[in-house]
């Protein structure tokens, strides 16, 4: 640098300039300053934050001259996110595969007692399973979107593909603010429920019952289904903040604000999606009669029984169980008409 | 083959917009599509530098490798280049990009971009070489005619180079040993005034 | 494949579609009926536009039990009313291969967003319809196919929104024409019928100086 200012003010002294500047001391030191770009050029390359400027061409980030998140944004994305979901996914599947085949699916204690009860209403079960269809769908579009490129265009090639994310992302951002309406139906439905009571921490205490196969003395929700309740709130609900800044970019919004909610957005996504695959099986596979609360609304006594003792004692107490003839009714399946009315009778 | 790279003067862009204008009519780029633009750093302070921006045909694309749908590909001249066909509209790219090249048509809400656009350093697309398809999708193939980008071939002080690399740096060294330290900052008269 | 969906496949599903439904309201409303010979005690007219009307509002005593149909229905009806003659790629399409002209659309997030009321509604329908015992018992494989089949033809259509992928395209198209076939033989022909259906009521007490 040195070498090139002297070269440079060699070069000057030839110049008709030179006669001038040696008039001036002052203007002669000038040429020795060292150059002011460069702490310019540093500002704009080197720095953290990107350095603002103008430009004549107005649209987002244009006066931005360098914006050095982008890169490292982008190195997020297609390695230690795709590393983050990958092994996520993996080890959640492994744990529940590990947890079914050691023995672990839950059966109803001493079988099934005949009498049910009223579990979840109609409408608790239209909102859980609106949300069910959305969050499947937002998920696998999303995931295919994530894993499309190290997984999917080896087996399918570049056009379908294409084609496959092409639809992928236009559902995804059309369907995906419908998530943040059913997600809070489901907020406001079962927040009451889904409270800290006395007798949880007990409940976390005994590890929930999951090793070890002993049951847990709980309330009609445990300490476990409100964890998972909590969980799809919050993390649905910054999914949901994210995924609208997201799929607004008409408001302007900049590159690092971008980056930022894509971030949020897709950690939390795989967050809800490992813990919703464990809800899945324990709903499922993981323990015997749970479902049937979500599709008929009722649940058996003996399952109330064994996974939520206290809600089960209230609902006798309050004489709310009913035989299961009067539930197949209730169903409107064909009951054999004089038991029914002999035991009415009765 | 040559390594084909954009270069700009900060010492001689005078911020005449004749890059970003040419640019435009050369491909029919549409209102609100910006291949090229100019910032100005310190716009109207001491130090000011205007620098003409666009796609610099990075060796190691950032849009490239974030490219969910992989449409990015790298000509054998150096020229980053990407196909419409395969692009799905998502934005990553622009996300991705630090010198915000990346352009779309739209800017609507739920996401509606349309196909990315970008600087094709006037080397049209994967399409046939002056095809009707690849004038629509991507503007002019100069490259293909044996010339370089109108952006550079335009600019009025020589402020913007596009060319092979090697070239490139050997001119931009001449500059430098010829001009010494910075032309725009000596602070010659009012200094010495003594006022 | 594509020749025959946007071909010979379109025409003959348009014809069903334009038979089927013409045919079905001649029958209904040129069709034979039993000759009302009662003295008039007010006019059939004003009371067939009354019902016409008044069944667009629920009732006030069932709303509580029916509160959620009531919302899932509107969003839905209403959101595919908007979506399907107002959504640019529609007006475009109806403008030019049916009707010849067209007319202003709406914007584009208003087309996304009455897409989103009407995927909301259909989904919560078809759930009620199939969680609610009443609402299962009193639905057959022809209520479930319709709404399936509706369902198909808005996913396929959002499926394909960024226009460019000819497959996607013709998928929503095949998935149209399937639905326009299916139309005048099933419960989808209530989107004709409601108006004959109301305003026969509404005729028939308004005749009788009965409110309905």
């Amino acid at each position: 640098m040195k070498f090139l200012s002297i070269f440079a003010l060699l070069l000057f002294v030839a110049t008709p300039l030179a006669g001038f500047a040696a008039e001036d001391d002052k203007v002669h030191q000038g040429i020795f300053v060292e150059n002011p770009g460069t702490d310019l050029w540093r500002d704009v390359r080197q720095r953290n934050f990107a350095m603002e400027g103008s430009s004549q061409v107005k649209s987002v980030d244009s006066n931005i001259l360098i914006n050095p998140q982008g890169d490292e944004w982008a190195r997020f994305r297609v390695g230690v996110l795709v590393r983050f979901a990958s092994i996520t996914l993996v080890i959640i599947t492994g744990l529940l595969l590990l947890h079914y085949v050691t023995g672990g699916r839950m059966k109803i204690e001493g079988g099934r007692s005949g009498r049910v009860l009223l579990r979840f209403s109609d409408f608790e079960r239209v909102a859980h399973w609106t949300l069910a269809i959305i969050f499947l769908f937002l998920a696998i579009t999303g995931l295919m979107l994530l894993f499309g490129r190290p997984v999917l265009i080896p087996l399918f090639g570049h056009e379908l593909f294409s084609l496959l994310a092409s639809a992928s992302k236009e559902g995804h951002n059309l369907i995906g603010p419908i998530f943040l309406v059913s997600l809070v139906l489901v907020l406001v439905r079962f927040v009451t429920r889904n409270i800290y009571a006395s007798g949880d921490l007990n409940w976390l205490l005994k590890g929930g019952g999951l090793f070890g196969r002993s049951h847990v003395s709980s309330g009609f929700f445990n300490l476990g289904e409100k964890a998972w309740y909590w969980i799809l709130i919050l993390a649905g609900l910054v999914i949901s903040v994210s995924g609208v800044i997201l799929v607004m970019p008409n408001f302007g919004q900049g590159r690092e604000i971008m980056e930022m909610s894509h971030k949020v957005h897709s950690i939390a996504a795989i967050v809800l999606i490992a813990v919703s695959m464990g809800h899945i099986y324990l709903a499922t596979a993981g323990t015997e009669g749970t479902l049937e609360g979500m599709k008929t609304g009722y649940v058996d006594l003996k399952w109330a029984e064994t996974h939520h003792d206290q809600w089960a004692q209230e609902c006798q107490d309050k004489n709310l169980t009913i035989s299961s003839e009067e539930f197949a009714r209730l169903q409107g399946k064909a009951v054999d008409k004089s038991s029914t009315v002999a035991k009415e009778q009765g | 083959m040559a390594r084909m790279k954009f270069y700009c003067d900060a010492e001689r862009c005078i911020e005449c917009n004749g890059c970003v204008t040419a640019c435009k009519n050369e491909n029919d780029i549409p209102w609100g599509v910006n291949r090229r633009r100019v910032v100005t750093i310190r716009d109207g302070e001491k130090g000011e530098r205007s620098l003409s921006v666009a796609c610099m045909h990075c060796s190691d694309a950032p849009c490239a490798a974030v490219c969910p749908v992989d449409c990015f590909y790298t000509t054998a001249d150096g020229v980053v280049l990407h196909d419409k066909d395969i692009c799905i509209g998502c934005g990553y790219c622009f996300y991705a990009c630090p010198f915000g090249a990346p352009q779309f048509p739209e800017n609507a809400a739920f996401s509606s971009r349309g196909k990315m656009d970008k600087c094709t350093f006037c080397a049209g697309g994967p399409e046939q070489d002056h095809s009707s398809d690849e004038f629509k999708k991507y503007g002019r193939n100069r490259l293909a005619e044996g010339k370089l980008p109108l952006c550079a071939e335009m600019c009025s002080t020589k402020a913007l180079l596009a060319g092979d690399a090697n070239v490139l740096s050997d001119i931009y060294r001449k500059r430098v040993i010829n001009r010494g330290a910075s032309v725009l900052d000596w602070g010659v008269n009012y200094d010495s005034a003594k006022l | 494949m594509g020749s025959i969906i946007d071909g010979s496949l379109w025409y003959f599903s348009l014809t069903v579609f334009v038979i089927g439904v013409v045919w079905n309201l001649v029958r209904i409303v040129f069709g034979k009926r039993k000759a009302d010979f009662s003295i008039p005690r007010d006019s059939a007219v004003a009371g067939a536009l009354r019902t016409l009307i008044s069944r667009f509002i629920p009732d006030r005593h069932m709303l509580p039990r029916i509160s959620l149909q009531v919302v899932a229905g509107y969003m839905f009806h209403l959101g595919l009313f908007v979506l399907l003659f107002f959504a640019a790629p529609h007006v475009r399409f109806l403008d030019e291969h049916i009707l010849g002209f067209g007319w202003s659309p709406a914007p584009h997030w208003l087309f996304i967003v009455s897409a989103q009321f009407a995927f909301l509604g259909l989904i919560m329908l078809w759930l009620h319809r199939v969680i609610n015992v009443v609402s299962r018992l009193i639905s057959d494989r022809g209520d479930h196919i319709a709404a399936i089949l509706t369902f198909v033809v808005m996913l396929t259509g959002c499926l394909a929104l960024l226009e460019t992928f000819n497959e996607l395209r013709l998928l929503h198209r095949l998935s149209v024409e399937l639905w326009l076939i299916y139309f005048p033989f099933s419960r989808l022909m209530h989107a004709f019928t409601f108006v004959p259906s109301r305003m026969f009521t509404g005729a028939w007490f308004g005749r009788r100086g009965v409110g309905s």
